[in-house]
């Protein structure tokens, strides 16, 4: 059933749930063109919230394919994270200790080949132990790379991070001069006219960046949910006796699973360095980690458009404290724990759990009645 | 100089110890990893802040500390323990969860307390109102630079887990607790009432730590993220002792603080370890424990 065929069927067809959310982004996305044509919040800096949302979805994407998936609890988002952004810093930045001035396309690949490493060295000694102790080892693990960061100045400049990472599109045929060659445009006049500069184009470029990454992964995610494969990361995570007893290597999937999300998590680093245009051994706070694990939780473990929907309510929570009086920091912490409590006390499988989404589609509508050969129309001892 | 790092591991290890055993009674008894025990610890450490602040140092001093301190001391232990059994009975008691949704709620009350000390407090770091001591002369020529402080911590938590010890091994409560740590069910197919048993764990648990916060803040400083920041390396004495076991946990704790203060050793004899790393090697030891005997040292190899 589609939204453009059968709009009224496919409302009363949502959940509860479904609804509220689908009216509350409604209602989000509302606000927000009214304060982009009121002025109350610049193109610009709307384009890098966008930006900065669609890291978080991307960071929640990467997890969802671990805990949801297959029910691993890594705690070491912030690490993946982390080596994502500091591997293509490390490649392309000018600033860069060991290399340095190389195409951010190299850069990319060296984040997500170091990710990959990454994820072997953490995964192959923590994978096999139980799901608490598994949480606690990852979030060790992930602070002894924060400190190898932090402290090797020689390889990764320390504690004053690494400065001068160009644009990802820097040296592209079009995309590399893009934000120069277009032209600034002016709304209205006066004090109050809407400019869009360079800043806006670059903007632009950076949010057709992150959507790019967003798209890929979620179709490549959506595709691996529903295969065969995602079966078995499914089994494993409600039983991983059956899965065993089945047949099946569950280390070797849990593996592979781990590798995926991590390699999502290092792109969405990736994303930020060349936003952010620096990176520091700050990015790798625990923090992170517990931001992404709030944005799956609240969209639903296991629903990939639920991690999409948390990236969105992060970013809003992060942003919306901002214009608070009080300090922020503890306002946004604040909100962090009561959300996780909260859901954890009245609704522990989230905002928007897998309903249909596990289904191939298809199946359900057009499954006929019974079978086409085989069945007899009439039971024995019928007339 | 061995001498001296020994000193200050021993100290460090009060501290640790003091932590380590709260996080392993609620780990046996209530069957979650609590991630909010190290900013229990804050709790206390900022109430015992406030108490001393309010009644001053009541006259006379012990081992260089008023005896207000000791008051103020008394409230933290009761504060974060009363937070505990608060969080019992209002998160924890209402929820259906397995022990790894515990665990992420547990996140979340960490966070809670944390913001809560930080919204009253500040992020900036802060010191009880007590004058900070010289080393004490007469161990100074062996090379150790030990303060009075550092004393009252140790003998502090010397007779904090000696009497946690008596309460154990000779009273009812202890025998109770002893027996729902071994086997929940069977505890309570015996007429022991473990939710009782459970609340008093998170007293006795969530007191120790608090009076351990209060500690952490004499022999460093108060910041509202002191106790979280402690909390892996409570973490990794507990798993290094064996997860459950008090006396395992104390052993642990010993372990990981001695380890902890005594790092710098290893750049002496060769090895190119920084004093930074001194957490990560922690964090390691904890990795390797859980991989190669997940029971620890102190627990029954299965």
């Amino acid at each position: 059933m589609s939204l453009v065929e059968d709009p009224k069927g496919y409302w009363t067809d949502l959940t509860v749930a479904e609804k509220g959310v689908t009216a509350g982004v409604v209602l989000f996305a509302g606000a927000l063109l009214v304060s982009l044509l009121t002025g109350g919040l610049t193109p610009t800096y709307f384009l890098y919230l966008v930006g900065i949302a669609g890291m978080y979805a991307l960071l929640s994407l990467g997890l969802n394919s671990q805990w949801g998936f297959s029910g691993l609890i890594n705690f070491s988002v912030a690490a993946f994270f982390g080596i994502g952004a500091y591997g293509t810093a490390l490649a392309s930045a000018s600033g860069s200790p060991i290399a340095g001035g190389l195409p951010p396309v190299v850069g990319l690949l060296a984040a997500l080949a170091l990710a990959a490493i990454l994820a072997l060295f953490i995964g192959i000694p923590t994978l096999r132990l139980r799901a608490d102790y598994l949480a606690i080892a990852s979030i060790g693990l992930a602070e002894v790379v924060r400190l190898i960061v932090l402290n090797q100045d020689d390889w990764t400049n320390g504690s004053a991070g690494v400065r001068g990472i160009p644009s990802f599109f820097d040296g592209w045929p079009v995309l590399g001069t893009f934000p120069e060659t277009m032209p600034t445009l002016v709304f209205g006049s006066g004090p109050g006219a809407t400019v869009l500069s360079t800043s806006f184009w670059q903007a632009l470029s950076n949010v057709a960046l992150v959507l790019a990454f967003v798209g890929v992964s979620y179709l490549v995610l959506r595709r691996a949910h529903r295969s065969p494969w995602g079966r078995v990361l499914r089994t494993i995570r409600s039983d991983e006796d059956l899965a065993r007893a089945l047949g099946k290597n569950t280390y070797s999937f849990k593996m592979q699973s781990f590798v995926l999300g991590s390699l999502i998590m290092a792109l969405a680093g990736v994303f930020y360095a060349h936003l952010n245009l620096y990176v520091s051994p700050g990015d790798l706070d625990p923090i992170t980690t517990f931001y992404v694990w709030v944005a799956v939780i609240l969209g639903g473990s296991g629903s990939n458009r639920g991690a999409l929907f948390g990236g969105v309510v992060i970013v809003a929570i992060q942003e919306g404290t901002r214009a608070l009086p009080l300090d922020a920091a503890p306002i946004r912490l604040l909100a962090i724990g009561v959300i996780i409590v909260l859901l954890m006390r009245f609704r522990p499988q989230g905002v928007l759990p897998p309903q249909r989404e596990l289904i191939w589609p298809g199946t359900v509508d057009e499954t006929p009645q019974q079978p086409d050969s085989g069945v007899r129309e009439t039971k024995a001892g019928e007339k | 100089m061995v001498l001296d790092q020994l000193a200050s591991g021993l100290v460090y290890s009060s501290i640790i110890v003091l932590g380590s055993i709260g996080l392993s009674l609620v780990y046996s008894i209530a069957n979650f990893a609590n991630f909010a025990h190290g900013d229990t610890m804050t709790i206390g450490a900022y109430t015992s802040l406030v108490t001393f602040g309010a009644i001053g140092g009541l006259g006379g001093t012990v081992l260089g500390l008023p005896f207000g301190f000791f008051v103020a001391l008394v409230a933290g232990i009761a504060m974060a323990a009363l937070v505990a059994v608060v969080t019992e009975k209002v998160v924890y008691d209402g929820m259906d969860l397995d022990s790894i949704g515990l665990l992420i709620a547990s996140i979340g009350l960490a966070f809670i307390y944390r913001s809560v000390v930080q919204l009253g407090f500040g992020a900036q770091s802060t010191r009880y109102g007590i004058q900070s001591l010289r080393p004490i002369e007469a161990l100074v020529p062996y090379g150790i630079r030990v303060t009075q402080h550092d004393v009252a911590i140790v003998v502090s938590a010397a007779a904090l887990v000696t009497g946690l010890h008596v309460l154990l091994q000779y009273s009812d409560l202890g025998r109770k607790m002893r027996a729902m740590a071994d086997n929940p069910d069977l505890a309570r197919v015996s007429g022991i009432r473990t939710d009782r048993i459970k609340l008093w764990t998170w007293v006795i648990g969530a007191g120790l730590a608090g009076a351990g916060g209060a500690f952490l803040g004499l022999y460093s400083q108060l910041t509202p993220r002191m106790g979280f920041n402690l909390l892996l390396l409570i973490f990794a004495a507990v798993i290094l002792g064996g997860i459950g076991s008090v006396y395992g946990a104390m052993l642990g704790g010993f372990l990981i603080g001695m380890i902890n203060q005594l790092t710098p050793l290893l750049s002496d004899i060769g090895i190119p370890i920084g004093i930074e790393y001194a957490n990560a090697i922690a964090f390691v030891i904890m990795v390797v424990v859980l991989l190669f005997r997940p029971s620890g040292i102190a627990g029954e190899a299965s």
